[in-house]
């Protein structure tokens, strides 16, 4: 056969898909949604695993948590003394900080208290610091755009009541609003000072939420971690490759268990294509017979369905990821993007990012146009592998 | 031109079973030549057709076209050879009928991947020769008996074969259109095609520019 392209049998395909117009479309639209609920999938994945990744990000490279039964409790700011001993740690700080459940809106917020003469780790912290006085007397409020959002939604636009475990009230003013890059990590965030933060949480001076240590040299994390654990056998030392993993392993989970539902109704679908639709039907048999008893080798007989094939994928390849970029990142993927962030009744929502990466294209694209050309080639090498001879009869 | 030698061809009816269809048959057919397959149905008329196409592979004998044996080639040289030598009209026709005319006519030349005005010329020639030009755009679905059959001779000569197969070309005809068929085989014959058609219409038997009429019963050749 010439090696040149035979456009008289391109030309034959998308007449074949015309003429088969309504089995066409069916295909079409079925393996479009199929396709764009893969890529909704992938799309909400990759978005939040970004997000959080670039959250983690801006983590201390070692948080120190001291622990009590098992659970999580405040630490000892004299603890800072110690570890400031430990060769190769350039500065800890303690941190005060918590969650704040806003009960009428019943969501939770992440509230800190800033320190102005500590030194930050974020940028975020070291831009908000820089713009609002957070001197230990100072009493004022600056929070997230999500949060200003939902406080505005309940008429709190001048001040904020906090309602202390003692069932006491601590009033702020709302001062301001900031925004960082990320959207996760300010989007839930409300900033006072530590004084303030210390009365809302009701945290005695002498105590703090948890305790971060910056290390000099990042290649000695794992060793300032190990002497941490040695020195404080009742605490926790998290770093923040830790988290970075455990978050990318709860994504990476929560897609495979999708991607296997998923690779399953596909399946069922191509079952479903290679019983009922592809190649096998009496007609078509008829007509791969006639093409064959006209001279056709086999080869172009798949050829010709292969580029059937080819075209209907691509196709819904196209719409599917058009489908799914429209839901994901212009409709925010309502229902699906809860699967994946778990704890959306907790936290403030947040947009999805726009991530989207040649990888992830090509990781759709390959779970479905091969398949769906396999699915239909495998049948039509069937039927035309059989005696051509039947349709002379 | 065509010699089928000591050929024998059998089908299976199930797993162990088998029917033979032809029993060693030997026939030869001259360059040129319209010979006449004459025989009831079932006697091996249709099988002795499909094996001078390649479409089929005798059990046993050789099946020599040209002096090239092609009782035991591959599927791909089978369709290689169709396509250059054989022009079939089937029983049926067997037109593709959601295609057009002229797209059914192009169906032998597609293979060939031709330059589009050779393509086209070929096939305005081919429906002009059987009155069937004005057709060009309709579905085969809607056209007449007459009108498929042009088109199936059409198709069967498009690709300007060496060999014409016709096998029961009138068995959905009236007698004026099958007249009218007889009348188109002699005009392929006056430019020197071999024809071979398989038949047991009675219009066929007796015409003066049949060169040879041959008897086929029970899968033997009468003499």
């Amino acid at each position: 056969m010439s090696a040149k392209i035979n456009f008289y049998l391109l030309e034959f395909a998308l007449g074949a898909l015309a003429r088969q117009r309504s089995k066409t479309v069916f295909i079409s639209v079925v393996l479009s949604l199929l396709i764009a609920l893969l890529s909704s999938f992938f799309f909400i994945a990759n978005s939040i695993k970004h997000e959080l990744l670039q959250t983690l990000d801006t983590l201390p490279e070692i948080t120190l948590q001291k622990l009590q039964g098992g659970k999580h409790t405040n630490i000892e700011t004299s603890a800072i003394d110690s570890i400031l001993l430990i060769h190769g740690v350039e500065d800890a700080n303690a941190r005060v900080w918590g969650y704040y459940y806003f009960g009428q809106a019943q969501s939770t917020f992440v509230l800190i208290g800033l320190d102005p003469f500590e030194e930050h780790y974020t940028k975020t912290m070291q831009q908000v610091v820089q713009k609002y006085d957070f001197m230990q007397e100072s009493r004022q409020l600056v929070v997230g755009q999500g949060v200003k959002d939902i406080l505005k939604s309940y008429y709190y636009t001048e001040e904020f009541n906090f309602i202390k475990p003692d069932g006491g009230i601590v009033t702020l003013p709302l001062s301001g609003v900031f925004n960082s890059e990320i959207e996760l990590e300010s989007n839930d965030m409300m900033v006072v000072s530590k004084e303030s933060a210390r009365e809302i949480f009701a945290i005695a001076d002498d105590m703090a939420t948890d305790i971060v240590i910056q290390v000099a040299n990042p290649q000695e994390v794992a060793t300032v971690a190990s002497k941490l654990q040695l020195l404080f056998p009742d605490a926790r030392v998290i770093t923040k490759e830790a988290i970075q993993i455990s978050y990318k392993n709860i994504i990476d989970y929560k897609s495979g268990v999708f991607l296997t539902l998923f690779i399953v109704s596909l399946f069922t679908f191509f079952m479903i294509i290679y019983d009922k639709l592809s190649g096998l039907s009496s007609e078509e048999k008829r007509e791969v017979g006639i093409l064959k008893a006209l001279g056709w080798k086999v080869e172009l007989i798949l050829k010709e369905k292969f580029y059937e094939a080819f075209i209907i994928s691509c196709i819904s390849y196209i719409l599917g990821v058009g489908i799914a970029l429209f839901y994901v990142y212009i409709l925010q993927a309502p229902l699906l993007r809860s699967v994946f962030e778990g704890y959306s009744k907790l936290r403030s929502s947040f947009e999805l990012p726009f991530v989207l990466d040649l990888q992830t294209l090509s990781l759709i694209f390959f779970l479905s146009v091969p398949i769906y050309v396999a699915a239909t080639i495998v049948p039509a090498w069937r039927a035309a592998i059989q005696d051509a001879d039947e349709v002379i009869r | 031109m065509i010699h089928l030698k000591n050929v024998s061809k059998s089908f299976m009816t199930g797993k162990k079973e088998s029917i033979e269809v032809l029993h060693s048959i030997d026939l030869q057919i001259k360059e040129g030549e319209l010979v006449i397959l004459r025989g009831a149905s079932g006697s091996g008329k249709s099988t002795i057709l499909s094996l001078i196409a390649a479409l089929a592979k005798p059990t046993s004998g050789d099946v020599i076209i040209d002096e090239k044996n092609i009782a035991k080639i591959s599927d791909d040289f089978a369709a290689l050879y169709r396509g250059e030598n054989i022009g079939f009209i089937f029983q049926k026709y067997n037109l593709l009928h959601n295609l057009s005319v002229e797209q059914n006519i192009m169906l032998p030349l597609i293979p060939m991947n031709l330059p589009l005005e050779l393509v086209q010329q070929k096939i305005q020639n081919v429906m002009e020769m059987f009155h069937i030009e004005h057709k060009k755009e309709t579905l085969c679905a809607k056209l007449s008996g007459g009108e498929q059959q042009r088109v199936a001779i059409a198709r069967a000569t498009v690709n300007d074969p060496k060999i014409i197969l016709a096998d029961e070309p009138t068995a959905n005809l009236d007698k004026k259109l099958s007249l009218h068929f007889i009348e188109m085989l002699k005009e392929l014959k006056s430019l020197h095609k071999t024809i071979v058609v398989a038949t047991h219409d009675p219009l066929f038997f007796g015409l003066d520019f049949v060169d040879k009429e041959i008897i086929i019963d029970d899968g033997n050749i009468q003499i």
